[in-house]
Parts: C-alpha cells; structure tokens; sequence
C-alpha cells in the first residue's frame, strides 16, 4: 500500500511521463512558437525598428527541363524607415546535398552589420561598399536577421519577422 | 530535448543558469531558456481553460516582462516558477477582458481540463483510457498533474507553489494528487500492462 507521504518513485515518474505524453499528442505546443517568442524578445531587448516584409517572389523553381540549374531560389524583401534588405537564398556549395543554406543579401547601407539568427545560433557579416553581404552554411528552418549600422548607432537596430529557408 | 530528471540538474535549474548567462552579458542564453520553459508555460497556461490564442500572448507577456525587470530579478534561478505565475495570472487576465493586474496574493483556480473533441478523436486507446482517469482528479490536481508532467522531478515543489498549491502538497514526497493518479492507475486491470 503506497501513501502520499512516501518519496516519489519511479512508478509515478513513469505515470507523469504518460501524462506529458498525452497532453503533447492532444494539445501540442505550436511549431513556430517558441520563434516568435524569441522574435518579440528581441525586438523589445534591442529596442529594435520591425522591417517589413515587402515581397516573397520565387525567382527560380525547380522543373524537369532545369537539371543544369538544380538550385530552388527564393527572395524576399524587407523595408524600414533607415534601411531596405533584400536576401535570396539557395542550397549551398559547402555540402553539396542541400542540407545548408546560402544566403545572399543586399542592403541599402554600406557597412552595415548583418546579423542572422537561426535555430543554431547567430551568425554576422558586413555589407561592401556596394550593400552585398553572404552568409553561407546555414541551417534550413526559422531565420530573422538584425542589421545595424555601426557608422550611425543613432538608427535604431533593425529586425526583420521571421521567414523560413 | 527533453532534460533527463536527475537530482541536480531538474528544468527550473537548466532554465536559472542560462537566464543567469543572459543577465551576464550572454544574449543567446535567452533563446536556451525559451526552449526550455515553453512546453512547461505552454500548458500552465492552456490548463486555465483558455484558447490557444490568448495562451500565446500571456507567455509572450511574461518574457518581455522578465525581459523588461531582468535586472531587478534577484533569484535567477527561480525563473522558471517566475513564468509560470506571470503566465497563469495573465492568462486570467486576459481571458476576463480584464485591464486590472490581479493581486499577486489572488491565485486563481484551473477549471477541470478540457480536450476538444478533434484533440480527443486523435488519442490512443491507452491515453483515451489515461484521459478518463485524469478527469476523476480533482481540478487542482488535475492542473498540477499536468505542468509537473512537462517539468523534472527537482522542479515539483517549486511549480506547485507557483500554481498556488499549499507548500508541502508534492516533492519530495508524492502528494495527493500523485498518489491519486497512481491508486487510480494501479485499480485498473486496463491500464496494468
């Protein structure tokens, strides 16, 4: 005979484990979630400006008569007061196997920082003379970028929403 | 994904170093500890009864509030109970339609916890049968039962006391509503594999 006044064992571990498992399988937590949890945090954290989303078009998409060319590219468009993003993006040249991203990205500002945030961390790099910028070998999935200017840190920090690659 | 339950290392202390990391300096810390504290947040708040909209906008207010006072946030490593009663209370608040913050010493029941019947339709014979045994525990058990199930072991006592459960009523030892679950449980020729 148990009682509640005994240590938990393994037995109740084992019951909360089923407990966690239905309410994981009837009530799930939403996929993309936790990203916009994250994304509101930086903008508050960073008091940053939201660019927004101002063009999804797919440049290229894969078909039977395009063996040469098998990279799908996609471009999308950000805009905020200070500053314009555009980034394209395509399989990278590091695998081989599509299992990495290439972005390339051009901004209105020279020198600015570009900083990409994915499920494996950040990754940054500073536009030309011309705005082009690449970030290469990244993850498919969640992806926002922040871009400042360290020239003018009187602009406020810009944060893009999140989109997938 | 899942942090093992071990003695040392339960939910609420992964979550209290990398928010202690954050308060250090190191910005990604939070995206960690955001991980860590969803699924548990994510059905403290969905155990009040309210839809998942408003769920999601409760935990978002809690980050940015911890966000906004990290720096007057003396116990780092009670982040995690921190969140779940911010994310309780506003979720509550919410749901009323209430601008008023509700008193920090108001702890608002959970009603009995719901499935809707898509959530039911799509469950295993074995969790239809758990399901059942569920909605005999009381509400509040029902309500601890389930936040707990998302945390470790060395977390219990510290989220039944954010759930406004009395201090004592689970962790170490097993608790009513455990006990509950398991007398439930072992009765039933169905369950015992």
């Amino acid at each position: 005979m148990s009682s509640h006044s005994e240590a938990i064992d393994e037995r109740d571990v084992v019951n909360l484990r089923s407990v966690r498992d239905l309410f994981a399988h009837a009530d799930p937590v939403p996929s993309d979630l936790t990203e916009r949890m994250k994304f509101a945090i930086s903008v508050q954290a960073l008091h940053a400006e939201v660019a927004e989303l101002i063009d999804s078009a797919l440049l290229v998409t894969r078909g039977p008569e395009t063996a040469v060319e098998p990279t799908p590219t996609d471009s999308v468009t950000f805009t905020a007061a200070s500053v314009s993003v555009m980034v394209s993006w395509g399989a990278s040249d590091t695998s081989g196997t599509g299992e990495r991203v290439r972005v390339d990205g051009w901004v209105t500002t020279p020198g600015a920082q570009v900083e990409a945030v994915t499920a494996d961390g950040s990754r940054s790099a500073t536009s030309d003379t011309n705005g082009r910028f690449v970030l290469d070998d990244l993850p498919h999935g969640p992806i926002h970028f922040l871009v400042t200017n360290p020239a003018n840190l009187d602009n406020r920090p810009v944060i893009t929403p999140t989109i997938q690659i | 994904m899942t942090p093992t339950p071990t003695a040392s290392d339960g939910l609420g202390t992964l979550a209290g170093e990398a928010f202690a990391a954050y308060l250090r300096g190191d910005r990604e810390r939070l995206s960690e500890l955001v991980d860590l504290v969803t699924p548990v947040l994510w059905n403290a708040a969905r155990a009040q009864g309210v839809s998942p909209a408003t769920c999601e906008d409760a935990m978002q207010t809690a980050f940015l509030q911890l966000v906004a006072r990290a720096d007057s946030i003396n116990e780092p490593a009670a982040v995690l109970g921190w969140l779940v009663v911010v994310v309780k209370r506003e979720a509550w608040r919410l749901s009323r339609g209430s601008r008023r913050e509700i008193g920090v010493e108001e702890v608002p029941e959970a009603p009995a916890q719901q499935l809707d019947p898509e959530a039911q339709s799509i469950l295993t014979e074995r969790q239809r049968l758990l399901w059942q045994h569920i909605s005999q525990l009381s509400p509040r058990c029902q309500e601890l039962v389930r936040v707990i199930a998302f945390a470790d072991r060395p977390d219990y006592a510290a989220l039944a006391a954010s759930l406004g459960m009395p201090v004592g009523s689970i962790g170490p030892t097993r608790g009513r509503c455990l006990q509950k679950l398991r007398t439930t449980l072992g009765a039933d020729t169905g369950w015992a594999v």
